[in-house]
């Protein structure tokens, strides 16, 4: 096996994220952290094992100990009182390491910062893919983990959210 | 007793192809609203950002609404609460390596009556 050459310095985050994407790309273990979600997000992280989805076909795996974490799926607004903890499941963790911020509570879309949480993830650790959705249904969050290792392509970019039909001519033809 | 061993031969195999190959499934998904812009007017928009309970809908300056992907939960409102300007967009791989690009400008073409 030969070493990475840039590993030693800096890497560009074009090497980096070929460098992830060289050693995730067969096995990836991944450690989920609530901060403070309703669990229906943890409930769909769940149903990724299931056989309908069985995300060990290909190559991720769950794993109780950041230790052995590659990725961190983080849930929830991150309530200020977790703040500590998720800091600590981060710095645990050894590189190099994928942030994902999951669900519309991760990306600020339901609780407003305030006195009791930071409002998104993104407050706290340094996410690298963010998935939409409450919750992500497995489908969409097997897309954002093939995209945070980068085998699947990002696809929202393109997308515009407009559909320039006429509601009038729609009526018309049912 | 081994009723179940039949059962799973004659059901084959349920786990799905995605993503070497396209889930049926995904068309069922609860997903995030697309916008008609000829139907939007100034109006429409300030009545959607109010309808909005997120806060991912928001006016821009340049008469634009501001629709932020991440903070939708899909729950409907916008839709119900100006039927011709909003329907569904279909759309769930909506995964994302920068926050920026989940932000979308939907002009507002609409004219006021």
């Amino acid at each position: 096996m030969t070493r990475d050459p840039a590993a030693g310095g800096a890497m560009t985050p074009e090497e980096l994220r070929a460098a992830i994407a060289r050693q995730f790309g067969r096995s990836l273990h991944i450690r989920t952290l609530d901060t403070g979600s309703c669990a229906v997000c943890e409930q769909e992280i769940r149903l990724l094992a299931a056989p309908h989805y069985d995300l060990h076909r290909l190559g991720f795996f769950f794993t109780p100990a950041p230790r052995h974490a590659d990725l961190l799926l983080v849930t929830g607004p991150m309530i200020r009182a977790f703040e500590v903890a998720a800091r600590k499941t981060y710095d645990a963790m050894p590189g190099p390491k994928v942030v994902v911020a999951t669900g519309a509570c991760a990306l600020g879309g339901v609780y407003p910062a305030d006195p009791f949480t930071h409002g998104t993830v993104d407050a706290v650790l340094p996410v690298d893919v963010w998935i939409p959705g409450c919750p992500p249904s497995p489908l969409a969050l097997l897309h954002g983990l093939g995209v945070a290792v980068g085998r699947l392509a990002e696809k929202v970019r393109d997308l515009p959210f407009t559909a320039d039909d006429d509601p009038e001519r729609e009526r018309a033809a049912p | 007793m081994t009723l179940w061993f039949v059962r799973g031969l004659r059901r084959g195999v349920v786990t799905t192809r995605y993503p070497a190959r396209p889930d049926e499934s995904a068309a069922l998904l609860p997903s995030p609203p697309a916008f008609r812009p000829r139907a939007l007017t100034e109006d429409t928009a300030r009545r959607l950002v109010q309808a909005c309970p997120g806060g991912a809908l928001q006016l821009a300056r340049n008469a634009a609404l501001l629709f932020d992907v991440g903070r939708c939960t899909a729950c409907g409102r916008c839709a119900a609460a100006a039927p011709d300007a909003v329907t569904r967009s279909g759309a769930w791989e909506l995964a994302a390596s920068t926050r920026s690009v989940l932000i979308k400008e939907i002009p507002l073409r609409g004219e006021a009556r």
